[in-house]
């Protein structure tokens, strides 16, 4: 294990979670991607933490912020997006079209 | 008299959670509307008897009084409150033909929730407090957006909103991320001498893109400011004018907060960024805004465009770039709200287009003329707020030397002003259908919102007449950091 693997790794998983938020038609499919970009930071911020920084405390610390904090924004998502399928009745983010220009 | 500096931070925090008190107790929401505007009057006192000039920090260094924050607070307070006046109609006879809107005292305390991690953010001196200040100021905007649950075009904006803005989330995460892993602490302090130390680590460059990225989303800059149209369009009008006002002093504070504090030793470097994106912010959004007929959208580019001014003000010194955004800030905020009040009013039962402005200065001469004031004030014209505010963030970048870029935003305040003129016509020169006329003549202004336009015009008027506003401004951000 060193620092580039992991920071490898993180960028990997960046990448695919924004290739996913950007492709997806499915609004679940881009909360998971969305998901996969925030774990990410965590990865970096943790491997940071361990092989590199003067202050290792904080790194893990923000990562567990990141994941409450994730887990706020989840919710409000879902909740919004419920709402969303109750007025639309699809979950396809192609056809949200009332609002454009 | 000495009041305890955290005081009006504390009473902020504690009127929300009150709201939400008196509304488990079954208090008439009335009564709770009338809490939280005297609630927000009273913090707003509270914070202007803290004498200016102090630097201190607390809870270990993490929490910061200056005076930029100080006056910072003054701004997103006083905010708050303006939004709670404009939102009361709302929830009284709603607009656009919708019903009354519900939950008024969840909505209450979602305002002030917001307002304080707007306050947060200016009062961070660590990466980890920056970042949960700017996500509880936008958490609770997204469902703030998606309030009114019979819009179907509300939940459809809410769903973009939240879908871009948690990417947008994560790209500014990312970043920070690499610029723990750069300079090996979250403390501003620690990160400014690491970017002194090694100011060309393609580390630092990485983070800085991300930084950028994540937080062109919130300040709607040139490639990342899709959503602003929609959402705006989506959103109720108390809300789209705060989204275009807390929100995006709460990005535009962010910047000034890196790019003045811990990237301060690259800010020569990154003016050639920030000219880019200022430039094609505010071309875009003056572009955009000519083809519009409805008003929430017209001003969601509008807000795009002026955007792109402030942030020229950031290719200046720190000094004349954080007094002149501040000033202007607030001419913004002022003007903004006084357009809103005006559009806020005109849809009570019909569309919020421009055909519903027609015949306002024949039939209501004051509407008329308060709504040219706001437009001017937007635009720029000499006597009002806004041409001020404009000289003050022009001169900023003219301190830097940019000429050829001040050439440039120049023209482009001259397209926004044919885009603000547009609105204009509708109100004083247009004569379209009857029915517009007619429903413009039967306007019933209630007391509140006679009263808040009255004071949003003379507060337009007087920050332009009285230009030593922006003086005592400067003044007070002269004393330090």
């Amino acid at each position: 294990m060193t620092l580039g693997y992991c920071l490898a790794l993180a960028f990997g998983l960046f990448v695919i979670g924004a290739y996913g938020a950007m492709t997806r038609k499915n609004i679940v499919g881009i909360l998971i991607s969305i998901e996969l970009m925030l774990n990410a930071a965590n990865i970096n911020f943790v491997a940071f933490a361990h092989f590199h920084a003067t202050d290792s405390t904080s790194g893990p610390i923000f990562s567990a912020f990141v994941i409450a904090i994730a887990a706020c924004e989840m919710a409000v998502a879902l909740a919004i997006v419920v709402s969303m399928f109750r007025r639309h009745k699809n979950l396809d983010i192609d056809k949200l079209r009332e609002l454009h220009g | 008299m000495s009041i305890p500096l955290l005081l009006p931070d504390i009473l902020l925090l504690g009127l929300g959670v009150m709201i939400l008190a008196l509304d488990l107790a079954r208090v008439k929401a009335s009564l709770v509307w009338n809490v939280a505007w005297m609630g927000l009057i009273a913090v707003l006192v509270v914070l202007n008897l803290i004498p200016a000039g102090w630097d201190r920090a607390w809870f270990g260094g993490n929490w910061n009084l200056s005076n930029f924050g100080l006056l910072m607070r003054e701004f997103f307070i006083l905010s708050a409150l303006v939004t709670t006046l404009l939102a009361r109609s709302n929830f009284v006879r709603g607009e656009e033909g919708f019903g009354p809107m519900r939950y008024k005292p969840e909505f209450l305390a979602a305002l002030i929730f917001v307002t304080f991690g707007a306050i947060t953010v200016v009062s961070s001196k660590d990466l980890l407090t920056l970042f949960v200040g700017l996500e509880l100021a936008t958490i609770p905007l997204y469902f703030l957006v998606a309030w009114n649950k019979e819009n179907a075009k509300a939940s459809e904006a809410a769903t973009k909103f939240v879908l871009l803005g948690s990417t947008s989330t994560a790209t500014m995460l990312f970043g920070m991320s690499y610029l723990y892993g750069f300079a090996g602490s979250l403390r501003f302090a620690n990160i400014g001498e690491a970017v002194a130390s090694s100011p060309t680590s393609p580390l630092l460059w990485i983070a800085v893109l991300f930084l950028t990225a994540g937080i062109g989303f919130k300040l709607t800059l040139f490639p990342f400011h899709s959503w602003a149209p929609d959402v705006y369009d989506g959103a109720s009008t108390p809300i789209t004018a705060f989204l275009s006002v807390s929100s995006k002093a709460t990005a535009i504070s962010f910047l000034i907060i890196m790019v003045y504090g811990p990237l301060a030793a690259i800010q020569v470097q990154l003016q050639p960024l920030l000219i880019l994106l200022s430039a094609a912010t505010m071309t875009v959004g003056n572009l955009g805004a000519m083809k519009q007929t409805r008003l929430r959208r017209f001003m969601a580019w509008s807000s795009i465009a002026q955007a792109g001014y402030i942030l020229a003000a950031l290719t200046g010194p720190a000094m004349s770039a954080r007094s002149s955004v501040v000033f202007y800030l607030f001419t913004y905020a002022f003007s903004n709200y006084l357009v809103f009040f005006i559009a806020s009013l005109v849809s009570d039962r019909r569309e919020q287009t421009f055909a519903s402005l027609t015949g306002l200065s024949r039939q209501k001469p004051w509407l008329g003329a308060a709504l040219a004031i706001g437009l001017f004030s937007l635009a720029g014209i000499p006597p009002v707020a806004g041409f001020v505010g404009k000289f003050m963030l022009f001169g900023s970048a003219a301190k830097a030397g940019h000429f050829a870029f001040l050439i440039f935003v120049g023209v482009n305040t001259v397209i926004g002003l044919y885009c603000y003129l547009q609105v204009l016509k509708a109100g004083w020169v247009d004569t379209g259908e009857e029915a517009q006329e007619e429903a413009n003549k039967n306007l019933r202004l209630s007391f509140t919102e006679g009263a808040s336009i009255t004071l949003l015009t003379l507060l337009v008027l007087g920050a332009g007449i009285a230009p030593w506003l922006g003086n005592n401004i400067a003044a007070v951000l002269q004393y330090g950091p």
